[in-house]
């Protein structure tokens, strides 16, 4: 017997393939793509926003001068989950420690770029498009890589999960981007009325013969959403989590994406954000909050996706706009500062610290200072994860940093 | 779609419409009419439109009629909502004057006024602060754009919004100076740092004071500056005279005017010089450059019908528009945010992209879904009625031609015929016009204007 959800992508797929010749060629291709491979790859964005606290983070739990900078905030040894002799997890990143242990997470220091600017809108628009100077800043830098990347289904090839605006770095010239709320936002309510959900189906597919190119975008979007919000209703009716997820915002939206992972989604990129991190007051309880529901969200989602046999195809990387101050504030908080660690997680990563943790002797304006630019690690996604032109979507050459294995192709 | 702007005749281009043989004067092109100056039209609208000549129109749009009951009436609603402390109530206030005003052109212009001079809710907290601004953009809608510039230049909102307010002789704060150049006269290359830099210290020592404008002298830099190869002791005002006075103005302005009410991209220099030059000769009043770009051949014709992305608010409130719909207009301030359009709240100081940035999955998906709130809510009212009793009302009864009415109302291009035929067939059904409409609200072309 046929189901609902087959039966739609089969019909779906015939009347794509009915167009007429002004259809434009990458629908064409998308309805001859069929089904989702198991191979393919994706990445999985968490933006920490507002400025994570990258030393209250990876602590360096014996340096004096830590101690000292922080009298109110610094976390001694016998709190912090130790990493090594001299660094160690927040107490809250119980999640973290255990990805760690099972070679999951790599932990990559003192990233940044050269001249930091310490604006969050002028910092996050940076990390966003991976450009520094004056040059136009529209495109982010995975909506380019999005523009490379041959078409190649009726899902959205980029997710964005969540209440704010859609983030720069998703922003594309060619391929639209979904920003989804939540999933009863990304269901037409047609009231039940079947007959409806075909006339609007059938009245978006029909060929148009004009050379409107808005007209043409808004089609292939309208097509796009319409088998989209199909296709999210399945996979959730169909989804047993193999974790408990904890109950937070963060959880629930990664959750959401292992389920349209499992199902066989052709979304390339997913992209969610945990705000909250501009902690320039009473830090240590928001912070704490902040990081367990991080580092138990992510390493739920890594455990349910590994139960699924998913994980292999899955990277997730999390990075925030700067970190903060070395020497706390009179608020028991920090201000914005530079350079801080950024996270990746999945079964391909070299686990364990990359790169050293930033010297609290020679600092930068009362900031650590950056000695990995933030680019090596999007060279290393782009040519390596997805086999992309990285000189050409970072506007310039940058050595990728290996985070990921030698084997991995 | 740009090219094709390159291969059109300026000369063509803004010469007066004339009515008659490809271009007839008619239903189509009033409602084209009545969509981009205002917000839609109902059937009665057009009807009435068709019987008057499109130039009559026009000059009522620009003009205004008499409106002050309206008025009377919009200032105390406002005041009410502003009274709650928080400028998330206004919009639903701002929806109802864009969906009733008599007034139409300035209500579109004020919306227009308010992406370009962006200020947002989340940073400038006051509602009442805000509602000045608002009526700012109302007063000056189609008035003299220099006077414009100087009023937000004083606005208290504005100052609050880019930091003027603390904007010192020790330490100018250029954000004000940077988007006066940037963003709100000259765009982007046509000024240097340095320009920005002495630009800022004409501005030192203007402050909001509870709520209002006040100059502190003490704070204010009397030295000289020098902007554009002019020297002097500038003061503010004499800043933006100097600005206002770069030929850059008028072209920044009559391009971001056609990007707005007549086609989403870029507007060869062509067809953007005549216009500027009007709007030269006027000394910026805008009222002349609106008259000759509403009016114009190109304004009416095939090449530029269909090329604009309807926004959010022009989603919502032509659709309540077109079908003379009273709706829950908090739950649609609050859905036009979902997709991308919080009135008061305008993302950054760039204000709103358009164009294609307001399409994508998720909001072709949110759109659909609040054009069926609105259509089947138990709130919403058209005419006074129920929407079958409403439609029958204005002949919307046999299928086809019923599905006709509806498609000139509301589709500014026509519809593939095999999409005719499915609507046709839901028509046919003949309980279900709320249906009809809202198929009609996800068709490709409904996103267009």
């Amino acid at each position: 017997m046929k189901t609902r959800r087959g039966f739609l992508a089969t019909s779906s797929s015939l009347a794509l393939l009915s167009f007429a010749e002004s259809t434009p060629a990458f629908l064409m291709r998308a309805a001859a793509a069929g089904a989702a491979s198991n191979s393919e790859r994706v990445l999985v964005v968490v933006q920490l926003s507002g400025g994570n606290d990258g030393l209250n983070t990876i602590v360096p739990y014996g340096n004096e001068i830590y101690r000292r900078a922080r009298p109110s905030l610094a976390i001694g040894a016998d709190q912090v989950l130790k990493i090594d002799g001299e660094l160690g997890f927040h107490p809250s990143m119980r999640g973290f420690a255990d990805q760690l242990e099972q070679g999951r997470l790599s932990l990559i220091q003192g990233v940044g770029y050269a001249n930091p600017n310490r604006s969050h809108f002028e910092s996050m628009d940076i990390w966003h498009t991976a450009r520094t100077s004056h040059q136009s800043r529209s495109l982010g830098w995975l909506g380019r890589m999005l523009d490379e990347l041959p078409p190649h289904s009726g899902d959205a090839p980029a997710l964005h999960f969540g209440e704010e605006a859609q983030p720069l770095a998703l922003a594309t010239l060619k391929t639209p981007v979904s920003s989804v709320r939540s999933l009863e936002r990304f269901r037409l309510d047609v009231g039940g009325r079947a007959a409806l959900r075909r006339a609007i189906q059938e009245s978006a597919e029909s060929a148009r013969g004009s050379s409107n190119d808005l007209l043409s975008f808004i089609q292939a979007s309208t097509i796009n959403a319409l088998s989209a919000s199909e296709r999210v209703e399945a996979a959730v009716k169909s989804y047993r989590a193999a974790v408990d997820y904890p109950a937070s915002g963060l959880a629930e939206k990664l959750k959401l994406i292992a389920q349209l992972i499992d199902a066989g989604f052709r979304t390339k990129v997913f992209y969610v954000t945990l705000d909250g991190f501009d902690t320039h007051a009473t830090q240590a309880a928001a912070h704490a909050g902040l990081l367990e529901q991080l580092s138990s969200s992510i390493s739920a989602f890594v455990n349910d996706l590994h139960a699924h046999q998913q994980l292999d195809r899955v990277l997730l990387i999390a990075f925030s706009e700067f970190g903060r101050r070395v020497a706390e504030n009179a608020s028991q908080g920090t201000d914005h500062g530079a350079a801080a660690p950024m996270f990746v997680a999945g079964s391909h990563v070299r686990a364990g610290l990359i790169g050293n943790h930033p010297r609290l002797d020679d600092l930068d304006d009362g900031d650590p200072k950056f000695h990995t630019d933030f680019r090596r690690i999007y060279a290393e996604i782009l040519t390596r994860w997805f086999q992309q032109p990285a000189d050409e979507i970072l506007g310039g050459r940058y050595e990728p940093i290996e985070f990921l294995k030698a084997d991995i192709g | 779609m740009n090219s094709k702007f390159h291969e059109i005749d300026p000369r063509w281009a803004w010469r007066r419409y004339e009515p008659g043989g490809e271009s007839p004067w008619n239903k189509r092109r009033a409602a084209h009419l009545f969509r981009r100056a205002g917000f839609g039209a109902d059937t009665a609208l057009l009807n009435e439109a068709i019987s008057s000549s499109p130039e009559e129109l026009i000059e009522q749009l620009v003009v205004g009629v008499d409106s002050s009951a309206f008025t009377g009436q919009m200032n105390q609603m406002m005041r009410t909502l502003a009274a709650g402390n928080n400028p998330r109530n206004l919009a639903s206030g701002w929806l109802y004057r864009m969906r009733y005003t008599p007034n139409p052109l300035h209500e579109k212009m004020a919306l227009f006024w308010h992406g370009h001079f962006a200020t947002s809710g989340a940073k400038v907290e006051q509602p009442e602060l805000l509602l000045n601004q608002n009526e700012l953009f109302r007063r000056h809608a189609l008035g003299n754009f220099g006077q414009l510039v100087l009023a937000i230049a004083r606005d208290p909102a504005m100052l609050l919004y880019l930091d003027s307010a603390t904007n010192r002789k020790s330490h100018p704060n250029e954000n004000f100076a940077r988007e006066l150049l940037e963003l709100f006269c000259l765009g982007l290359g046509a000024y240097s740092e340095r320009d920005i830099q002495e630009l800022a210290r004409c501005f030192t020592g203007w402050e909001v004071n509870q709520g209002k404008f006040r100059f502190n002298h003490y704070q204010a830099d009397t030295g000289v500056k020098s902007i554009f190869a002019e020297h002097g002791g500038f003061t503010g005002d004499d800043g933006v005279r100097v600005v206002l006075e770069q030929p850059a103005t008028s072209r920044f302005i009559v391009r971001k005017l056609l990007r707005f009410f007549v086609a989403d991209g870029d507007f060869p220099e062509a067809l953007v010089e005549p216009l500027a030059a009007q709007f030269r000769a006027d000394g910026l009043q805008l009222a002349g450059v609106m008259r000759t770009i509403l009016g114009s051949e190109l304004f009416f014709s095939e090449q530029v019908a269909g090329q604009k992305v309807r926004s959010p608010v022009e989603f919502g409130i032509g659709l309540l528009c077109g079908l003379d719909a009273t709706a829950n207009l908090n739950m649609l301030a609050e859905e036009l945010g979902a997709l991308g359009q919080s009135l008061y709240f305008p993302p950054n100081v760039k204000g709103w992209d358009g164009g294609k940035s307001w399409i994508n999955s998720a909001t072709i998906l949110g759109r659909g879904n609040l054009a069926r709130r609105l259509l089947t809510n138990s709130e919403t009212r058209f005419g006074g009625r129920k929407l079958p009793e409403y439609l029958a009302g204005q002949g919307v009864v046999e299928a086809e031609a019923g599905l006709n009415r509806l498609l000139e109302l509301f589709v500014a291009i026509p519809i593939p015929d095999s999409s005719h035929a499915r609507l046709l067939e839901l028509a046919r059904r003949g309980d279900a016009w709320a249906d009809v409409l809202h198929a009609i609200t996800v068709l490709p072309e409904f996103q267009l204007s």
